[in-house]
């Protein structure tokens, strides 16, 4: 059989098993072993299947991952997002809409310490939520927000999601990182763009907050600063090349283990269930990682990917058409599947479509982010919509995917904006001279 | 008997966790201690690339059983939860027996890659650590991940069985 013919009936044998609940790591793994034994043989296969496991597990470069992952937690443990939200709480709570955007700015702040979505909405979840419950806030609006807002953790420096994308595409994560800064910033403001529209149109949806003095205000400051240095020391310090990515998360994760210890807010047995979730979730990610490396090993062998670019060498449509294109794959896969994984999948595939192209692979990583962000909150397979449900237990699901369509809009505007000024996203890395 | 086997597997996965537990640390107190050593007295930790990529090997992969017991790994729920329980446990049976044989395959290989490595002498490249034991603890740590899938198996045969 061809080998083309082979890649497809193994994509199409990949769809099944994931339709069929098998972990999607594992299902890339196991079809592209099965893949590379057919088409090479079954001693080419097993050598394959040892020798990426190892090399994935041991790669330092992936080390990144684990350290951001970590900090993640550790920030997460320590408490820096209660914080950060009692500080945006009594600066913009007593605003029409107010304890909406200050889950925003708060969502914003933390996503500069942690990398992980689903992470910034439970952080959230938990503590705006009882308050928003408090001052009659409509379910939509407030559950919408906290999901919503919780997908700038994977925009907004440090992301896991621009560290795997930078190491499929082997660019360089620093400037990955500069260029997730100023897109974060438009998103934060155009959600609080999107809060203040739907109050002007009904007020009643998110009414203010109490009224606080000028004295609080400065006092809540101190709340910020831990964040603002740790974030400043890491992702700049990454930025001017002090610290490579892995010293960078490692630093990261010591600051926010040292914060946590300094403020008492880590105690043994919160501090052991921080390691255990940064380490789970690290390990599910170098799964991810290893299955879509083999899966990826069969693709190259199927040469599917180099047929891709010969068929779009063939059409003759101009790039964005392309780009719209892949964007669509990513947003509907999206709908099914966990960011990592669509990564893990598409990108490998996509790349020599944009080698052709001569993207600039930085500004597609962006927007990358920015597709998979959008699956993060559309449903059926929204994660932090899951989240979310999982703290706001007596919200109906249909409220908060209602809830979340005005910041969806915000995601697509901002696609939009980035697809016409590319220079959002290009214009930091470009001041990176390494 | 089966429960027991459960019972038995889950505390080796939990021991497993607490040694990756370990190698996380141990990664995280010789990259901070590494960056400080650097930039602070200009004495860097000879080998801590090696030290760290060996910590992250027995990290991952003493953790992959409990992260399977703690429904880390992520899939899509989306289409079998709406059949019904007899057609779940006979998709389930199949699933599991693939990511059984999917996760032996991968200890049996892991093991005679080990081996190669042993006899070929293969060390890091800065500390000179011998590479085959961390090959060998990815197929140890994928021994439990067997036995969860097997158990899982066995009970999906039972229940569609019993249906």
């Amino acid at each position: 059989m061809n080998p083309v013919d082979v890649g497809f009936i193994g994509i199409g044998i990949l769809l099944l098993l994931l339709f069929l609940r098998m972990p999607i790591a594992f299902s890339m793994a196991f079809v592209g072993f099965l893949g590379l034994a057919y088409l090479n043989d079954f001693r080419a296969a097993f050598y394959t299947l040892a020798v990426d496991i190892y090399e994935i597990f041991s790669s330092y470069p992936l080390s990144v991952v684990t350290m951001f992952v970590l900090m993640g937690s550790f920030a997460f443990a320590s408490g820096m997002g209660t914080r950060l939200y009692k500080a945006a709480y009594v600066w913009v709570g007593q605003l029409g809409g107010g304890l909406v955007i200050a889950t925003v700015l708060a969502s914003a702040g933390f996503s500069a310490i942690c990398g992980s979505s689903p992470a910034a909405a439970a952080t959230m979840g938990r503590i705006a939520l009882p308050e928003m419950k408090k001052y009659h806030y409509h379910d939509g609006i407030s559950t919408g927000a906290i999901a919503a807002a919780g997908s700038l953790g994977i925009l907004i420096p440090p992301s896991t999601v621009l560290i795997i994308y930078g190491i499929l595409v082997e660019e360089s994560i620093g400037k990955l990182f500069a260029a997730g800064i100023l897109p974060g910033v438009v998103l934060t403001l155009l959600f609080m763009i999107t809060v203040f529209i739907l109050c002007r149109r009904n007020p009643s949806v998110a009414p203010s907050g109490p009224r606080t003095g000028w004295k609080e205000k400065a006092r809540a400051l101190a709340l910020v600063i831990e964040t603002l240095v740790l974030f400043l020391f890491v992702v700049g310090g990454l930025l001017i090349g002090w610290f490579s990515p892995t010293q960078a998360g490692g630093i990261g994760a010591g600051g926010a283990l040292f914060i946590g210890l300094i403020r008492r807010e880590l105690n043994w047995n919160k501090f052991i269930s921080a390691c255990e979730d940064g380490l789970r979730m690290a390990c599910m990610i170098f799964l991810l990682i290893a299955g879509g490396t083999i899966f990826g090993h069969f693709m190259a062998v199927t040469t599917i990917p180099f047929t891709l670019v010969d068929w779009v060498m063939g059409i003759n449509v101009p790039p964005t058409v392309i780009v719209a294109l892949m964007a669509f794959i990513f947003v509907i896969g999206g709908m099914f599947m966990d960011s990592m994984a669509m990564l893990m999948l598409l990108v490998p595939i996509f790349l020599p479509i944009l080698d052709y192209l001569q993207l600039n692979l930085i500004w597609f990583g962006v927007l990358v982010v920015l597709f998979v962000e959008s699956g993060t909150i559309t449903p059926p397979v929204g994660v932090n919509v899951f989240v979310v449900k999982g703290i706001a237990l007596n919200v109906p699901l249909e409220t908060i995917f209602k809830g979340i369509v005005p910041f969806f809009m915000a995601i697509i505007a901002l696609i939009l904006i980035l697809i016409i000024f590319p220079q959002i996203s290009t214009f930091l890395p470009s001041l990176i001279t390494y | 008997m089966l429960k027991r086997l459960e019972r038995i597997n889950h505390s080796v996965s939990v021991w497993f966790e607490r040694i990756g537990i370990v190698g996380l640390l141990a990664m995280l107190g010789v990259t901070c201690v590494d960056v400080l050593g650097t930039k602070c007295f200009r004495s860097p930790i000879h080998g801590a690339i090696d030290i760290v990529m060996l910590c992250q090997v027995v990290a991952i992969a003493f953790t992959i059983a409990i992260a399977q017991i703690a429904g880390r790994h992520v899939r899509v729920e989306l289409f079998v939860s709406r059949l019904a329980e007899t057609s779940q446990a006979v998709i389930d049976s199949f699933i599991y027996l693939f990511q059984f044989i999917l996760f032996a395959l991968i200890a049996w290989r892991t093991y005679v890659l080990a081996r190669s490595l042993q006899i070929a002498g293969e060390v890091s490249a800065t500390l000179f650590v011998p590479l085959y034991p961390f090959v060998f603890a990815i197929a140890l740590g994928c021994i439990p991940v067997c036995i969860i899938f097997l158990l899982k198996f066995v009970n999906s045969v039972i229940k569609a069985a019993r249906k």
